[in-house]
């Protein structure tokens, strides 16, 4: 049997430890990887350079704002030895080259892309220039040492071979990738640490970038969807003459999903979605109420069958300390991304086209596939920018519903949903509750840390439809959903950041109790942390004032000496000029670990005539060693930016099964008149890269709670919270 | 039949008047950079100039540009001071509301050169960003304001 270079797929794998780059057979994982043409030089999957020298990166994350390219690119660069902007992108398809190295799936999520694969790309960009000097001494006869890679060219040191990239391409590509490569010394980098302009700003700013709600197939229609405003419903009827009757409109039908009013382009499809009555089947049974749900995770906090997620027993004698306690509240959220969820399908021969902005590509290939009744194989992503992910876009409900809709219409059609659509059925944060209490000694220790979180949980929800992506899909759903309720018990999602509890205390025990709700739950920007962090930092201001110690030097002395939380709190601290601010002005601060990565806030406030404002939000953050610094600072404002507009006016609420916000005036974020000044510090660091994306959102909630209490005396255990 | 300028050059749609703006700008002329984020005039992202003034193309029907000027981000042209300001700090995160967020920074240009931080931060109040880039957003528009002045007239150049 023989095999022509395209049958091979060329993958990345990490084996013992060990990173290789390597060769695969596709026959054990479908299609193979067919990119760009066979005269290109492509030593893996992710890199190839064309003959006239462009290098193009497949992006196997999606990029939404995280700046995903930007640090790709950086991190390549560095090894390729080009200079970052003289990358090309190309948003990579589904394959198994492209899985997340630790999820398997091609998700974007957890705060991991640079994180997992920041030695990846290096080695794909060391690989790539190693192959390339190699030809360059097949070219001229010269030793590796006599050869020198730099700015796109290979050269010796007298100048008398001096050979482009694209002159090697020709040689490079018959030759065995050199793989293997030592990776340089971080004395000698050029761009990582230090580049810091986004590769993506001119598209973003000339109008021309192309989002989902972007992607227009030839004989594109638009279509609405009619959903049950409550989450259990179905279409049982509906009347649509006098909206067909409206010019433009194409047609109207009922899906699994609601009813779609298919038109030529969005207004008219809106327009006639106004005239169309539905009647959906009457709802369910259970919680429907936001004060029958509250009631029912505070019932919860009281009851038993709690989980214990983490367990470590006291040694002092709980008598000896004073008893504090304290419950807390967080409503449910909205993702709220600027834009709203769309996606688009073609029909093809045998199966179809979907352009998305998903944070998912292969979830959303594995549910176009399911809604088709055709194989995996037969659906291309074509993955887009997003207009917002926040982990939203990590759902694939949008896709599901156009291909429906399109298998039905047999036309191109995008689906557009508005922003009352996208509000009133999102993948919600939880609301939670907790319970919590500790003993202060005399002399400032604590003991007996006990924490109970009662709410519901998003991996019995949501892990069932990932594991459709992630398993052969003749596994049905019953065993899926019976791993879900499996992990719904202890749901890491709930208790993250919670049962890590970094503090030196007596004895800390953390238990769940899951209370299902019968309301979509996903991930919202930090998950779990998203709560946990508010409950834990404030609870532990709520120690700190009991034990009568500044809230800082309380939070030190329970922590290990050279911890990063004392270093990041340190750095804070000092940046705010903690302990020292003027007359009427109020400081809170917070100190969290999350997607590896460690953050503190210190929030300012000040009190004029009883009226609290936002002065100042400082940060410091420890995440290793920073690619591109500008980027980081960037994650830190923006994450805290998101978690302000929650913790001062994040709340969606239910009635009768329905949520009651539609849009930004009652589901508010903050603006630019909103927000108060920020400083990020960062922490130097040479340990491997980790989290940024997420890690800003977890400390501000509690530091502004702490700074309110500072301001006022009065503890706010509940969010949003209020400005005096 | 609705005429009016479209980025300097004359443009004639059949469209039903009602239709919102941006409807016409996306799904007609195919116009993309203008976005849509709520439809009702709540987000900012919408935004293009009439007559050299910000306004919410979501929520003004095509009537209103009857006979008159607009620009939209494409017009800009790429090389407005402020699209290069833009880039030099990195505003954009997942950049779905820069269009918006720069249109309405141009017109606060065009009637105020040199604005200071308050009046920056009002003018711009009305555009949301979900990423939260708006110190950014503040620092490139100051620093637009520096390097030059553009000239509004330019909109309707053809």
């Amino acid at each position: 049997m023989s095999l022509t270079r395209r049958q091979f797929i060329r993958n990345v794998s990490v084996a013992g430890g060990a990173l290789t780059l390597g060769f695969q057979l596709t026959g054990c994982s479908g299609k193979p990887l067919q990119l760009g043409s066979d005269a290109d030089f492509q030593p893996n999957a992710f890199l190839r350079i064309e003959p006239d020298g462009t290098v193009i990166l497949q992006i196997p994350k999606a990029e939404m704002g995280q700046g995903v390219i930007t640090g790709m690119f950086t991190l390549v660069a560095e090894e390729l030895e080009v200079h970052p902007s003289r990358i090309d992108y190309a948003m990579a398809p589904v394959h198994s080259a492209f899985g997340d190295p630790e999820m398997r799936l091609q998700i974007t999520g957890g705060s991991a892309s640079i994180r997992v694969y920041h030695e990846i790309l290096r080695q794909v960009g060391a690989s790539a220039r190693e192959t390339l000097v190699a030809a360059a001494m097949q070219q001229s006869g010269l030793d590796r040492a006599s050869l020198e890679a730099r700015d796109g060219r290979v050269r010796s040191a007298d100048g008398n071979v001096d050979l482009s990239y694209a002159e090697l391409v020709p040689v490079a590509r018959a030759l065995a990738v050199v793989s293997d490569v030592a990776l340089k010394p971080a004395d000698q980098w050029r761009w990582i640490g230090r580049y810091d302009q986004r590769v993506d700003a001119v598209a973003k700013t000339d109008g021309s970038a192309r989002f989902g709600m972007d992607a227009s197939p030839e004989g594109c229609l638009t279509a609405v969807l009619l959903r049950c405003p409550w989450f259990d419903g179905a279409v049982e009827s509906f009347e649509a003459a006098e909206a067909l009757a409206l010019p433009g409109v194409v047609a109207v039908f009922a899906t699994d999903f609601g009813v779609a009013v298919v038109a030529e382009g969005y207004w008219p499809a809106r327009q006639a979605a106004g005239k169309v009555r539905v009647n959906f089947t009457p709802p369910g049974g259970g919680l429907r109420d936001s004060a029958a749900i509250s009631a029912a995770l505070e019932a919860a906090l009281d009851g038993e069958d709690f989980a214990s997620v983490r367990d470590d027993p006291a040694t002092a004698a709980a008598e000896q300390g004073a008893r504090v306690s304290a419950r807390y509240a967080v409503p449910f959220l909205a993702h709220a991304a600027m834009e709203p969820l769309n996606a688009t399908c073609r029909l093809t021969a045998d199966g179809c086209e979907v352009w998305v902005g998903s944070q998912a590509p292969d979830l959303a290939r594995d549910v176009a596939s399911r809604v088709l009744g055709v194989p995996r194989e037969a659906v291309v992503i074509h993955n887009q920018f997003l207009g917002g992910g926040f982990g939203r876009r990590a759902a694939a409900d949008n896709v599901a519903e156009v291909v429906a809709i399109a298998r039905e219409l047999k036309q191109p059609v995008k689906l557009v949903w508005s922003r009352e659509d996208d509000m009133r059925h999102d993948w919600y944060r939880p609301a939670m509750a907790g319970a919590i209490e500790a003993r202060v000694h005399p002399d400032g220790r604590v003991s007996h840390w006990q924490h109970r979180i009662a709410g519901p949980s998003i991996n019995q929800q949501v892990l069932p439809v990932m594991m459709g992506a992630m398993l052969p899909q003749w596994v049905p759903g019953g065993p899926r959903q019976w791993v879900g309720d499996f992990v719904g018990k202890k749901d890491f999602a709930s208790v993250e950041g919670s049962k890590e509890l970094p503090y030196a205390f007596d004895g800390v025990s953390v238990s769940y109790r899951n209370v299902p709700v019968p309301i979509p739950l996903g991930y919202w920007r930090s998950v779990g942390h998203s709560h946990n962090a508010f409950v834990v930092e404030s609870f532990v201001d709520e120690l700190a004032h009991a034990a009568g110690m500044d809230p800082l030097t309380f939070r030190r002395q329970h922590l290990p000496e050279s911890s990063r939380q004392r270093r990041v709190l340190d750095a804070v601290a000092k940046a705010a000029n903690w302990g020292n601010v003027p007359a009427g002005r109020f400081q809170g601060i917070a100190v969290h670990d999350s997607f590896h990565s460690c953050v503190a806030e210190v929030v300012e406030v000040s009190r004029v005539d009883g009226k609290v404002r936002l002065e100042h939000v400082y940060c410091a953050i420890d995440c290793g060693q920073v690619i591109n610094p500008d980027i980081v600072k960037d994650q830190m404002i923006g994450g805290i930016v998101f978690a302000l507009s929650a913790a001062l006016h994040g709340e969606i609420t239910l009635k009768d099964g329905a949520v009651e916000q539609s849009n930004y005036h009652d589901y508010p974020l903050l603006r630019q008149t909103d927000t108060p000044p920020m400083t990020v510090v960062l922490v130097e660091s040479s340990a491997p890269p980790t989290g940024v994306g997420e890690p800003g959102t977890p400390p501000a909630a509690p530091a502004l709670a702490n700074a309110l209490f500072a301001a006022t005396g009065e503890r706010q255990r509940r969010l949003p919270l209020r400005l005096g | 039949m609705v005429t009016f300028s479209l980025n300097g050059r004359e443009v004639e749609v059949d469209v039903d008047p009602e239709t919102p703006l941006l409807w016409v700008l996306r799904d007609h002329l195919q116009l993309t950079g203008t976005r849509f984020g709520c439809g009702m005039g709540l987000c900012g992202a919408c935004t293009v100039h009439l007559d050299g003034a910000a306004i919410r193309s979501c929520s003004t029907p095509l009537a209103m540009a009857a006979g008159r000027s607009v620009t939209t981000i494409e017009g800009l042209g790429g090389n407005h001071p402020l699209q290069h300001a833009w880039v030099e700090h990195n505003v954009p995160q997942c950049g779905y509301c820069q269009s918006g967020q720069i249109m309405s920074a141009a017109a606060l240009l065009a009637a105020n050169p040199q604005p200071d931080e308050e009046s920056i931060r009002q003018a711009m109040s009305g555009n949301l960003c979900r990423c939260g880039t708006y110190h950014k957003v503040q620092q490139a528009i100051l620093s637009a304001a520096a390097v030059a002045h553009w000239q509004p007239a330019a909109e309707d150049a053809s």
